[in-house]
């Protein structure tokens, strides 16, 4: 149906109107179509679950999440104390929470401690603060090499160690999920937390920048 | 994958979209729907570790998932290839079915997974405390498991518990999980890199 088309431009990401495609569709696509079109025409399940989900992921659960958390901690002794006890709990009074956070470890980097996060299985990842993982996280790269030579890797991501931090390499492979808590900027305590959640990047909570 | 050499530098894209494509998104999502609602079978992770190793690595993320959820479902009942063959070659959009809507249970599917929750993981009774050496069984089981490979045979330490759940592939009895801290000179050999890695691990695995 879209294979006369001759220009490849930006896809079509509105939902709405599919009356012409970019370009050819590949035969995932295809079959990830087929499979929706077939659920919903026989009442399995209905359209709107599909983008309701595809929206709360693209809009909803993000880095800003965490940054929160993070920015929380750094301002609030007593929130950081909850964080670090009972991760899953000190999120959930932000409001965040839900699959792939059932079980929040939270890893408290120091000025001697470097931690970072990495799936060897595939992508485990903590959603509710963070989102969905980006494709290097996913990476045959990534995965691989992170838990058997993290300060090349980190050097590669700019975050040169030095030799007396420790580095703690989390394999998150199993129920837990882990959010790296980045160490304070030393003037923390004269920002508001929202100039502070400004400074926090998903690369700070997986513990790839430091 | 833990260890292995050849995938090269890893490639961080900047600014990147949450879903590259939107049939990344639909893919996502359709896991997640056929997932709460028993319309598949089980986890996608076996599913994923039943392809075959040339077509698991030639496979990108979501052709993976893709795959995985077909499986799943024609696994369970609920579609068969046959139909999808026929749908799929007729290219007609699922948009041209969206007349039925379901605002309330879409609401509740939506609240259910990104709903504040309580910690998972029950309390039982193990047979390590934090603390204990333990070394992880030698084994070269089938099908999917969570022992990756390059911990087996190593002793490493127990620093957390953090409860029991079901183990891989199964629905229950929850079972241990411990927490477990390797030194690096003990999974890479004497040149590692100085540190420690950390992995939970459920008891079965364990001795």
């Amino acid at each position: 149906m879209t294979d006369d088309h001759p220009h490849h431009g930006d896809h079509d990401h509105d939902g709405e109107d599919h009356g012409h495609h970019p370009k050819p569709k590949l035969d995932i696509e295809r079959r990830v179509e087929a499979i929706e079109a077939l659920l919903v025409e026989r009442g399995l399940i209905t359209s709107d679950v599909v983008d309701a989900i595809v929206d709360t992921y693209e809009r909803d659960l993000g880095p800003m999440n965490g940054a929160r958390v993070v920015a929380r901690a750094w301002t609030d002794p007593g929130y950081r104390a909850r964080l670090l006890a009972d991760g899953t709990r000190a999120v959930g009074e932000l409001g965040f929470g839900g699959a792939e956070g059932e079980h929040l470890v939270v890893l408290e980097n120091t000025g001697d401690i470097h931690n970072v996060v990495v799936c060897t299985l595939c992508s485990c990842y903590p959603w509710p603060v963070l989102g969905l993982p980006p494709r290097w996280y996913k990476s045959f790269a990534y995965r691989s090499r992170m838990v058997r030579e993290p300060r090349a890797v980190l050097a590669e991501f700019g975050t040169a160690l030095p030799d007396d931090v420790e580095v703690r390499v989390w394999d998150s492979s199993a129920e837990v999920r882990y959010m790296v808590l980045p160490v304070a900027p030393d003037d923390a305590a004269t920002r508001s937390e929202e100039e502070l959640a400004a400074l926090v990047t998903r690369d700070h909570m997986i513990g790839v920048a430091r | 994958m833990g260890g292995m050499h050849g995938f090269g530098p890893i490639a961080p894209q900047p600014d990147e979209p949450v879903f590259h494509e939107r049939w990344e998104g639909r893919t996502f999502a359709l896991v997640l729907v056929t997932g709460a609602t028993r319309l598949r079978t089980g986890s996608i992770r076996p599913a994923i570790e039943r392809l075959d190793p040339a077509t698991y690595l030639t496979s990108s993320y979501y052709q993976r998932w893709a795959r995985s959820v077909e499986d799943g479902l024609v696994r369970a009942g609920t579609l068969d290839v046959a139909d999808i063959d026929r749908r799929a070659a007729t290219g007609e959009p699922a948009q041209a079915h969206r007349g039925d809507t379901d605002p309330e249970g879409t609401a509740q599917l939506v609240e259910a997974l990104v709903g504040p929750r309580h910690p998972s993981g029950d309390i039982v009774a193990g047979r390590f405390g934090v603390g204990a050496k333990v070394t992880v069984k030698r084994m070269a089981p089938a099908g999917h498991h969570r022992c990756p490979r390059y911990v087996r045979g190593v002793t490493g330490t127990v620093t957390m518990v953090p409860g029991g759940w079901p183990p891989p592939t199964s629905d229950g009895p929850p079972e241990p999980t411990y927490t477990i801290r390797f030194a690096m000179a003990d999974l890479w050999g004497a040149d590692a890199e100085p540190g420690w890695l950390y992995l939970d691990l459920w008891e079965r695995y364990l001795e």
